[in-house]
């Protein structure tokens, strides 16, 4: 299947995203904030619209509709007594709609939008893979510069916070990088499957009851076999690959779960 | 007349803190010296757990003025010398992916440079600070499978991973058996006489360390600041503030 290009694309912007998704994943699963992952990708797909419709390149909006979105969700959730998951429920909800209606107005409903929504190793361009190595990198390496303290942090925020880190600045960048890893994954996985992508193998992984190393390498090495795995079958079978990605990171979940009952 | 020539770790000034309308702290005037060992008391509801949260800008006071090491809250930079067990710090997650290793190491990162990695000093003292707990034997265990008082001990080990001048513990028994809560006490005594750190201790029990403590604090919105606790747990005053609870400390102590 590699003698394809298309394929080639797809392999490299899917292993990257799978290492993406999995590292942030763990952060935001344990800080028990998997809900972003699906309120980010929905915000995401306003993003997509806009640029469908006026014809600017759809993923870069997507990154930029993205941060926007989780920067207004910190804002909310910290200057605002509300629920953190009710914020996300609404925000989730909301952006849906307006995707809806831009899409519906610009007459732009159509294929392109579907490979949005479900992914599409198909539809991996040059351009997307650039965009996906250069914004996925930064996004990494601050993750990687940062994971001590976004561990502490997700372990126990107000200690972490008296002991002189700087936690709402790092909460803060979090979101902001997670936004960035899901509206570059939407191409591959799609709007509507890439919080699985996230948080599945980091659940999985936990099942283990490992240390946060260990986890996180277990949970990262699901993400690739699930993407990897997930591909060859889309490929050979004709699957839509989102889809199948998810399915193979559900199999592992299930497997693990029955693997280490007590 | 001694006190005057110690050193002041903490110092609050006339803390007033209000919530619509309700005073949770009036008028709290108080000081905490290098190497004490101080025992904050009160009912539920009192105040105890606020009055330390304002100590860590955990919550802003309604007026007053706190100093910490002789600077302001607000231009404080050293917080690696101030450790902190919350409440509930032995009852968190039981499934989070930790090592106790892996928590106790999370003392050191406030102290580390941006790009810096974790070095041998920091690994030797994160190693004394968990044998300091008697926890080194259980370094590689993972925190969720350890009792309660094994637990509480790693939080207070990863307290002791940043080198802190002050130890404040509230509560940190929740969920913990009498034998392990006694040698618990034992620990702490050590650390404040031997490693010359301060102790702040807030509890509801304070009979079993009264022979411990130098000064005990009662809040109930006010402060009553007791210089010998042991003659302070039949005070008057602490009857009013207590109601029926001091009648319980009391016969208490009389059982010992």
């Amino acid at each position: 299947m590699f003698e394809y290009d298309f394929m080639q694309r797809a392999f490299l912007a899917g292993i990257f995203i799978a290492v993406l998704a999995s590292v942030s994943g763990t952060f935001v699963v344990l800080k028990r904030y998997s809900l972003i992952s699906e309120t980010l990708a929905h915000s995401a797909l306003v993003g997509v619209a806009v640029g469908l419709v006026a014809g600017y390149n759809p993923l870069w909006m997507a990154v930029i509709v993205s941060l926007l979105s989780a920067w207004l969700i910190e804002y909310l959730r910290v200057s605002f007594s509300l629920y953190s998951d009710s914020i996300l429920s609404i925000l989730l909800s909301g952006t849906l709609a307006v995707s809806i209606i831009i899409v519906s107005v610009g007459g732009a409903f159509n294929n392109s939008l579907f490979s949005y929504l479900f992914g599409s190793i198909l539809s991996v361009s040059e351009d997307d893979l650039v965009t996906i190595f250069v914004f996925g990198g930064i996004a990494l390496a601050v993750l990687l510069v940062f994971s001590r303290e976004l561990y502490f942090i997700a372990y126990d925020e107000e200690v972490a916070k008296t002991s002189g880190i700087k936690v709402k600045f790092l909460s803060f960048l979090l979101v902001s990088v997670v936004a960035i890893i899901i509206a570059l994954s939407i191409r591959v996985v799609g709007t509507l499957l890439i919080g699985a992508l996230m948080v599945i193998p980091t659940v999985s992984a936990l099942q283990y009851r490992v240390g946060f190393l260990p986890t996180v390498l277990i949970s990262l090495f699901f993400a690739l076999f699930s993407v990897v795995v997930g591909m060859t079958l889309s490929f050979y079978f004709s699957l839509p690959s989102g889809a199948t990605i998810v399915l193979c990171v559900i199999f592992l979940f299930i497997f693990s779960l029955v693997a280490n009952k007590r | 007349m001694q006190l005057k020539f110690r050193t002041p770790i903490f110092e609050i000034e006339n803390l007033n803190f209000i919530v619509r309308g309700q005073h949770i702290l009036s008028d709290i005037t108080l000081q905490i010296f290098a190497s004490e060992y101080i025992a904050i008391i009160g009912p539920n509801g009192g105040g105890k757990t606020t009055l330390i949260r304002m100590l860590l800008r955990l919550e802003k006071p309604t007026s007053g003025n706190i100093k910490i090491f002789g600077k302001k809250l607000s231009d404080f930079k050293e917080w690696h010398k101030i450790g902190y067990v919350p409440q509930r710090a032995s009852l968190l997650d039981e499934n989070f992916p930790a090592t106790v290793e892996d928590i106790v190491k999370m003392g050191r990162i406030s102290q580390r440079k941006l790009f810096s990695t974790f070095s041998k000093k920091d690994k030797e003292i994160v190693d004394d600070a968990m044998s300091k707990m008697d926890v080194l034997n259980l370094k590689h265990k993972m925190i969720g499978t350890l009792s309660g008082g094994q637990r509480q001990r790693v939080m207070i080990a990863r307290a002791l991973a940043s080198k802190p001048e002050i130890l404040i513990l509230d509560e940190p028994n929740t969920g913990v058996d009498v034998v392990s809560q006694n040698r618990f006490y034992k620990l702490l005594q050590k650390l404040n006489k031997e490693d010359k750190i301060t102790i702040v201790f807030i509890t509801h029990d304070i009979g079993v360390i009264v022979d411990d403590i130098a000064r005990m604090f009662t809040i109930n919105q006010k402060a009553i600041v007791c210089n010998n606790p042991k003659e302070a747990l039949s005070c008057e005053e602490m009857s009013e503030l207590y109601g029926v609870e001091a009648h319980l400390l009391h016969n208490h102590k009389h059982e010992h």
